[in-house]
C-alpha cells in the first residue's frame, strides 16, 4: 500500500530535480520541505508546474482513499506483519493526511486497531494467531486471490515521463553477465531461471539474481543481472543447456543499455508492398500483395493467386465435410497450380453450392475471391517480408489478372515500387541517374555522393552550372539510353552484357552480346560496362557444351551456364535447369562411335546436316549411345544453338577422306560381328570411362616398403594404382611405376609393356605378328575358358594370318588347331610343312573315343557341325564376315569341300600313324592338361624348343591350355617351331594340300606335278587327273576366297586345255615323287623344306638326298619330295 | 521480499504467449482472461474479455525478461517495469494500445510510451 504513494513520489521527485538520486525515495515530510525550498529558488513557471503536479498527486490520492478503505481486512492479516515499524510511520502520515482534511475520517475501525496494537503488541499477535487458526485455508486462498486479483492498483504510467537516457545504468546498479547457452534454448532458460527463483525464494539458498533476459537477435546467449558472477553461476547451476564453463562474461556498463535496445531491422509492411507466403504450405513461396494491415499489426490482408484443386479426390466432392481432409493432404504432396479463380470451373468441380457470391466477391471454402485473386488474412509470422524479390514474371502475372485477360501491359509503377527499395542500395558515386519523381523530376546527372537516403547529384544541363542537388535516393533511378553498353550485375541474367535498345521507365531492354536476344531487366541491376561479357562458361568443373550425365538414363549437353546452374538439353530434347551437384559426371564422347545416314562415322566437330525433318545444320558436339547426336549451330535461336537429333538422320556436309577407303582396313568396322564388340567396348568406355587395362592384373611391388608383395590391381587413377595385396587382405595405393606385372610364370614385366597374353585386342596395330597372336585370344576371352571355346578359338584366328600371309612366324604356329583351321585351301601348303603332332594326335581314335568334350575335333570328325561350334570364336575379319552358317554350308566353296575330304583322309590315316608318343599321350584319358604336360617324349620335344612357350604351357589351366598355350608364343618361338623341326622329326603328316604355296619354295618353277583330286573335288571334272606337268609359276592370292593357282605346262598335252599351260588351283597339284637315283628334287615339307638336292638312294619310304650347296646327306620321306626339272626352256 | 507476482507461463515455447501492449508483461491468453494484466488491468480491463485481450495484447513481441527483483533491477528500470509485479516481460512489443486506452492515458496526463522502442529519448 505504501507502494502507491512511493510511486507518485518518485515520479514527482524526479521531475522536480533530475539530479536527485531516485534510488532513495525521500520521506514524505522531507520531500515537502525540499520542495518548499525549491519553490523559493525556482522561478514562477516551475512553481506553477509543481503546483499542478502536486494537485495531480493530491487528486490521485484523493481518489485512492476510498479504495484503501476496503482493504483493512486483508491488510491486517497479510500485508502488515513485516512492516510494523514502517506501518507506524505510515499511520502517522495517514494521520497527517487526515489532518489535512483529504480524508473524511472514515477510519475509525482502523484507528481502534491502532490503539489496540500500540497498547499491547503481544496481545495483538496472539489474536492474529488465533484468527489465522480460525480461518480455514480456503478463506486464505480466497484472500490471496482477492489480493492478487485486485484492480485497485491504479495505472500511473510510472516512470514514463523520465527520458530514457536518464535510465542509463550507473555503477551502483547490478551488472549484466553474459552466459553462453545452447542455441534455441535461450527462452526456455530464461523461463527456467524465473521459475527457479520463485521456487527457491523462501529456501535457504535463494537465487540472488535480479533478472535474466534473452534477445532473439543474440542466439546462444542469455544475460543475467546480478551483483557478482558467483551469483550467476549459482543460479545457472543445474540447468540443462547452460554452459557456465564457457565463461560468465561481464557486460561493460556502457553496453548494457544497447543490449536491450537492439532492434531488428524493422520491416514495415505497407499496403501495396510485396511479401512471400510461408504458411500455409499450399501457398508457400507464392508472391502476395499486401492490401491492409490489422490494427495490432499481427495480421495482414493479402491478395494473391489462388491454388484451387480442380481435381479433388472423388470423395471430396461428395459432401463439404469430407472435403477438408484430402485438401489438406494434397497440399503437402502435390499442390495445384496457380490459377485465377474462375467461377465456372470451380462450380463444375465442386458444385454450385460450394461457391456463394456476395456483391462482387465469391466465397468458396471460407475464402473470399475477388477478381480472380484470393483475399486472405494471414499472420505476419507466416509471411516472408525480406528478400521478396518479385520477378518480372510474377508481377506480370499479377497485373494480367487485374487487367482481366492477357494484356501484357506491365504496370510499371508496381514493379518500380517493388524494386525501389533495393535501388537505393545499388547506387554508386558516378552512376548516371535521373530523378523521376518530385520537383526535380526529369533532371539527370551523375551521383556525386550518397549519404543514407540522400543522394547528391551533379546535374547535367546548362541551367545547373556547377550546382549540386540533393534528392531522396528513392526518387532517382539509374539512367540508360539506347546505345549504352551495359552489364547485368544481379539476377538471373547476371553477367550478361549488351547494347541497350530501349528504356521504358526503369525497365531496360538490351540486346545480349551472347545470345543476341533481347533481355529486359530493371535498371537497378544494370551498370554501364565496356567489356563484352561472355558470361562465365564454366561453373564448377563443367563447361558450356559439355556432355553430362544427369541420371542413369539421361545425358544432356550444357547449352547455357548461369550464375550457379546450367541449362541442359537432354537427349530427349527437354531443357532442364540443373545445379552442378545434380550432374553425376561429365562424359567423354570423343571415342563414342556413331554413324550417320551413309554409314560414315560421326565425330565431334563434324559439320552435318539433317536429311529429314527440318534439315538443320550444325556441328557435332557429342554423340550418345550411337543414336543421339548433339549438334550446335550458332545461328539457331533455340537453346542457344544446341539441339539433339538422331545420328542416323544426319549426313556429312563435307566428304571425309579417311573414310572413303571402304575397301581398306576399315572393313572390320563395317562388319556387324566386329562392330558389336567394338561398340560394346566403346559403350562401356562412355559409361565408366576408359577402363584401365591393368585393372585385374596380378602385380608385384618392386619398390618401397611393400616390395615383394603380390597383389591385384583393383583400380587405377592417374599414376596411382590401388592394389589389393594377397597378403593381409590390404588395399594400398601405390605408384604404378613401383609395380610390375607378374606373369603366371612368376616373371615380372613393367606394366606399360603390352601384355603377351589375353585380352590385348586393343593393341592390334602395334605389330603384325603380335597383333595376330593376340587376336585369337581376344576371342578366347569372349568365349570363356572352357575347352570347347579353346578349341573353337584357334581356327578362328587362322584366317587372318593366312589372309595376308605376311607372318611367317604365325603360319608356322605349332598349333594343332591352327593346323586344322589351316586346312583351308590357301593355308594348306604351308601348314603341310609344319608337321603337327597335335593335328595328328588330335585325330587319333583315342581322342575321339574319349570324346570328353563337345569339342570341334570330335564333332569335326563326323560332321561339319564342329565347325559351327567353333565359329563364335571367329570374329576376325579375314573370314570375310563369315557367318556361322556360312562356315557350314558349301558356299565356303572349295575350302569346305577340301576340308571334308582331307579330314576324312586324315582320320583314316591317323590310326596308322597314331602309335607315336604324342598320340599316346593324347589318348590318355586324363584331363587334357595332364596329357599335355605329361613327360612323354612328345611333350618333351614340345617344351624343348623355346622356354617361353614352355612357361606358358605349364601355367595354363586345363581349360585354357590349348588357347593360352599357343597364344603366348611370340613370333620368335613360332619361328623356332618351324626351324627347329622338332616336330618335323616326329611328324608323320604328309605335306599339306597347298604345299605349293609354301613360303620356302622360293622358286617353284620346274617342279613336276600331277593333277589329282583334292578334298573330294576334281579339277576339270577329273578329266586330267594324273596327268603330269611342270610348274611354270605360282600365283598366290593369299586369300581363301580366291584360289591360288599355278600355271602348269603339261608334259603330254591331250587337248586344248592342257596345251595352253592352264592355271590349275594349287590344291589339285600333287608333287611327283622321285623314283630314280640321280634325279633332282626339291624338299617341299619338313624342316629342310625348300632345299633342293639330288637323290642318292631310294629305300622304301625314305630317300637319301644330298642337299645342294652343302655336303649334307639327309634321309627324307619320299612324299616330302618333288621332282624338279632343271631350268630349261 | 514477497512481492506481487504474475503467473508464469508454463510453456515458454507456446505460440500463444501474449504480451501486454502497455506494460509488456507476457502471459498466456488464459491468464489474461482469468486475472487480466497484473499491472495495468485498471486501465486495460481485459479480465474476462477475450476481445479486449486480443487488442490490448499481442504475440508480436521479442526478447524475454525474467524479472525476478524488479525493485532493484536496472533492467526493470530501463524497461520501466520497476514498479510492476514480478514475472516475464517482453523486451520489445510491437503495436500500440487501443485508441481508448491512449485517450484515457492522455486524460490522466500519463505519457504513453509504446513498447516498440521507437522513441528512445
Amino acid at each position: 500500500m505504501s507502494d502507491l504513494e512511493d510511486d507518485a513520489r518518485v515520479t514527482n521527485d524526479l521531475l522536480d530535480d533530475e539530479e536527485e538520486d531516485f534510488d532513495e525515495p525521500p520521506k514524505k515530510d522531507k520531500r515537502r520541505a525540499y520542495a518548499d525550498e525549491e519553490e523559493d529558488e525556482e522561478d514562477e513557471d516551475e512553481d506553477e508546474e509543481d503546483d499542478e503536479e502536486d494537485e495531480d498527486a493530491g487528486a490521485a490520492r484523493g481518489k485512492k482513499r476510498p479504495r484503501r478503505h476496503k482493504r483493512p481486512a486483508v491488510n491486517r492479516f497479510l500485508d502488515v506483519e513485516a512492516e510494523v515499524d514502517e506501518d507506524e510511520e505510515e499511520e502517522e502520515e495517514d494521520e497527517e493526511y487526515g489532518k489535512d482534511g483529504f480524508i473524511a475520517g472514515a477510519e475509525g475501525e482502523e484507528d481502534d486497531a491502532d490503539v489496540h496494537r500500540r497498547a499491547a503488541d503481544h496481545a495483538r499477535l496472539d489474536r492474529r494467531r488465533e484468527e489465522l487458526n480460525d480461518q480455514d485455508l480456503a478463506q486464505i486462498a480466497a484472500d490471496v486471490s482477492e489480493r492478487y486479483r485486485r484492480t485497485a492498483v491504479r495505472y500511473s504510467g510510472d516512470m514514463n515521463e523520465i527520458p530514457q537516457r536518464l535510465l542509463m545504468p550507473s555503477v551502483e546498479d547490478a551488472n549484466l553477465w553474459q552466459v553462453r547457452v545452447k542455441p534455441g534454448k535461450e527462452r526456455d532458460l530464461v523461463f527456467s531461471l524465473m521459475r527457479k527463483s520463485v521456487d527457491r525464494e523462501f529456501s535457504n539458498r535463494p537465487l540472488n539474481i535480479l533478472s535474466a533476459f534473452q534477445r532473439d537477435s543474440l542466439p546462444g546467449m542469455i544475460y543475467v543481472e546480478a551483483r557478482s558472477a558467483k551469483q550467476v553461476s549459482d543460479a545457472c547451476a543445474g540447468l540443462v543447456g547452460i554452459y557456465p564453463s564457457r565463461g560468465i562474461i561481464l557486460v561493460p556498463i556502457e553496453e548494457m543499455a544497447s543490449l536491450l535496445q537492439i532492434k531488428k531491422q524493422e520491416i514495415t509492411v505497407t499496403p501495396g508492398s510485396w511479401v512471400r507466403i510461408k504458411r500455409p504450405p499450399r501457398y508457400q513461396g507464392d508472391l502476395a500483395q499486401v492490401m491492409d494491415i490489422t490494427e495490432n499489426g499481427e495480421e495482414v490482408g493479402l491478395k494473391f493467386i489462388p491454388r484451387i484443386d480442380l481435381n479433388p479426390k472423388d470423395e471430396a466432392t461428395v459432401d463439404g465435410k469430407k472435403r477438408k481432409k484430402p485438401a489438406g493432404q494434397t497440399s503437402f504432396s502435390m499442390r495445384p497450380p496457380q490459377r485465377f479463380f474462375n467461377y465456372e470451373e470451380v462450380v463444375k468441380v465442386y458444385g454450385r453450392k460450394a461457391v456463394s457470391k456476395r456483391n462482387q466477391v465469391y466465397v468458396f471454402q471460407n475464402d473470399t475471391y475477388k477478381d480472380g485473386f484470393i483475399e486472405k488474412d494471414l499472420r505476419l509470422t507466416a509471411l516472408q517480408l525480406e528478400n521478396v524479390n518479385p520477378t518480372l514474371d510474377e508481377i506480370t502475372q499479377f497485373t494480367r489478372g487485374q487487367d482481366g485477360d492477357g494484356d501484357v501491359n506491365v504496370d510499371l509503377s508496381i514493379i518500380a515500387e517493388a524494386s525501389r527499395k533495393a535501388a537505393i542500395l545499388v547506387l554508386q558515386p558516378g552512376d548516371h541517374v535521373e530523378v523521376f519523381e518530385g520537383e526535380q523530376s526529369g533532371v539527370h546527372g551523375s551521383v556525386h555522393s550518397i549519404e543514407q537516403d540522400i543522394v547528391t547529384i551533379q546535374p547535367v544541363g546548362v541551367e545547373f552550372d556547377g550546382q549540386r542537388m540533393q534528392v531522396p535516393a528513392r526518387s532517382v533511378r539509374k539512367r540508360f539510353k539506347p546505345g549504352d553498353h551495359v552489364k547485368v550485375m544481379a539476377g538471373q541474367n547476371a553477367d550478361e552484357t549488351g547494347l541497350v535498345v530501349s528504356v521504358i521507365d526503369n525497365v531496360v531492354t538490351f540486346l545480349s552480346d551472347m545470345s543476341m536476344q533481347e533481355v529486359s531487366v530493371f535498371s537497378k541491376d544494370l551498370r554501364e560496362a565496356a567489356e563484352v561479357g561472355t558470361g562465365t562458361n564454366t561453373v564448377g568443373n563443367f563447361e558450356l557444351h559439355d556432355l553430362v550425365q544427369l541420371d542413369l538414363q539421361t545425358v544432356g549437353v550444357i547449352f547455357k551456364t548461369e550464375r550457379d546452374s546450367f541449362r541442359v538439353l537432354d537427349q530427349n530434347g527437354q531443357v532442364r535447369l540443373v545445379k552442378p551437384h545434380q550432374i553425376s559426371m561429365r562424359r567423354d564422347s570423343r571415342r563414342a562411335i556413331a554413324t550417320d545416314s551413309d554409314g560414315h562415322e560421326l565425330r565431334p566437330g563434324d559439320n552435318v546436316k539433317e536429311i529429314d525433318g527440318e534439315g538443320r545444320k550444325g556441328r557435332v558436339l557429342h554423340t550418345h549411345q550411337s543414336f543421339f547426336a548433339f549438334l550446335y549451330n550458332a545461328e539457331s535461336p533455340e537453346n542457344r544453338g544446341v539441339f539433339v537429333t538422331r545420328a542416323r538422320s544426319l549426313a556429312s556436309q563435307a566428304p571425309k577422306g579417311n573414310l572413303l577407303n571402304l575397301g581398306g582396313t576399315d572393313l572390320s568396322k563395317m562388319n556387324p560381328l566386329t562392330a558389336a564388340p567394338t561398340g560394346g567396348m566403346v559403350g562401356s568406355a562412355i559409361g565408366r570411362g576408359p577402363r584401365d587395362r591393368n585393372i585385374g592384373e596380378t602385380v608385384c611391388v618392386v619398390k618401397g616398403p611393400q616390395k615383394g608383395y603380390v597383389g591385384i590391381v583393383k583400380d587405377t587413377n592417374g599414376s596411382l594404382a590401388r592394389v589389393e595385396l594377397l597378403t593381409g587382405n590390404k588395399m594400398i595405393s601405390i605408384d604404378k611405376s613401383k609395380i610390375f606385372r607378374r606373369l603366371p610364370t612368376g616373371d615380372l614385366e613393367p606394366l606399360d609393356t603390352p601384355r603377351g597374353g589375353r585380352g590385348s585386342f586393343t593393341r592390334g596395330g602395334s605389330g603384325r605378328g603380335r597383333g595376330r597372336g593376340g587376336q585369337p585370344f581376344s576371342s578366347h576371352g569372349d568365349m570363356g575358358p572352357p575347352p570347347t571355346a579353346g578349341f573353337g578359338g584357334p581356327p578362328s584366328r587362322t584366317p587372318n594370318p593366312y589372309n595376308d600371309g605376311k607372318t611367317p612366324g604365325w603360319t608356322r604356329t605349332p598349333n594343332p588347331y591352327a593346323g586344322d583351321g589351316g586346312k583351308t585351301p590357301a593355308a594348306w601348303s604351308t601348314a603341310a610343312r609344319t608337321p603337327n603332332p597335335y593335328a595328328d594326335g588330335g585325330k587319333t581314335p583315342a581322342w575321339n573315343t574319349s570324346s570328353r568334350t563337345p569339342n570341334p575335333y570330335a564333332s569335326g570328325g563326323g560332321s561339319t557341325g564342329g565347325w559351327g561350334g567353333a565359329t563364335p570364336g571367329r570374329p576376325t575379319s579375314s573370314w570375310g564376315g563369315a557367318t556361322p552358317g556360312r562356315n557350314n554350308d558349301s558356299t565356303w566353296g572349295s575350302a569346305s569341300r577340301s576340308w571334308e575330304g582331307e579330314s576324312s583322309d586324315n582320320w583314316d590315316a591317323a590310326p596308322t600313324t597314331a602309335p607315336t608318343p604324342a598320340a599316346t599321350s593324347w589318348s590318355a584319358p586324363t584331363p587334357a592338361a595332364a596329357a599335355w604336360s605329361a613327360p612323354t617324349p612328345a611333350a618333351g620335344v614340345w617344351s624343348a624348343p623355346t622356354p617361353g612357350v614352355t612357361g606358358a604351357w605349364d601355367a595354363r589351366t586345363p581349360a585354357f591350355t590349348p588357347a593360352g598355350g599357343f597364344g603366348a608364343p611370340t613370333p620368335a618361338p613360332n619361328a623356332a617351331w618351324g626351324r627347329e623341326g622338332g616336330f618335323g622329326q616326329v611328324e608323320e603328316e604328309g605335306p599339306p594340300e597347298k604345299w605349293l604355296l609354301s613360303r620356302d619354295l622360293s622358286d617353284p618353277k620346274g617342279i613336276r606335278v600331277r593333277i589329282r583330286s583334292s578334298s573330294g573335288s576334281n579339277w576339270q571334272h577329273g578329266n586330267y587327273d594324273d596327268q603330269h606337268g611342270i610348274i611354270l609359276n605360282v600365283l598366290n592370292t593369299f586369300n581363301e576366297s580366291f584360289d591360288s593357282t599355278a600355271q602348269v605346262k603339261f608334259l603330254q598335252p591331250s587337248d586344248e586345255t592342257t596345251r595352253e599351260s592352264p592355271s590349275v588351283p594349287v590344291q589339285f597339284l600333287a608333287p611327283v615323287e622321285p623314283d630314280k637315283v640321280g634325279e633332282k628334287v626339291v624338299i617341299i615339307h619338313g624342316n629342310r623344306s625348300g632345299q633342293q638336292g639330288v637323290v642318292r638312294d631310294l629305300e622304301g619310304d625314305k630317300v637319301t638326298i644330298s642337299i645342294d650347296g652343302t655336303h649334307v646327306m639327309d634321309e627324307i620321306r619320299r612324299d616330302f619330295l618333288a621332282k624338279i626339272v632343271p631350268a630349261e626352256d | 521480499m514477497s512481492q506481487p507476482q504474475a503467473s508464469i507461463p508454463t510453456q515458454p515455447r507456446a505460440k500463444q504467449l501474449r504480451a501486454c501492449l502497455l506494460c509488456s508483461i507476457v502471459q498466456t491468453p488464459a491468464d489474461f482472461r482469468k486475472h487480466g494484466c497484473p499491472n495495468c488491468e485498471e486501465i486495460m480491463q481485459m479480465k474476462g474479455y477475450p476481445d479486449r485481450i486480443s487488442v490490448c495484447t499481442t504475440t508480436y513481441f521479442e526478447g524475454m525478461i525474467a524479472m525476478i527483483d524488479p525493485e532493484h533491477s536496472w533492467v526493470a528500470r530501463w524497461q520501466r517495469t520497476a514498479k510492476y509485479v514480478r514475472g516475464m516481460y517482453a523486451v520489445r512489443v510491437r503495436g500500440r494500445v487501443p485508441d481508448d486506452v491512449e485517450a484515457e492515458l492522455e486524460s490522466r496526463g500519463i505519457k504513453y510510451r509504446p513498447r516498440d522502442q521507437t522513441d528512445m529519448d
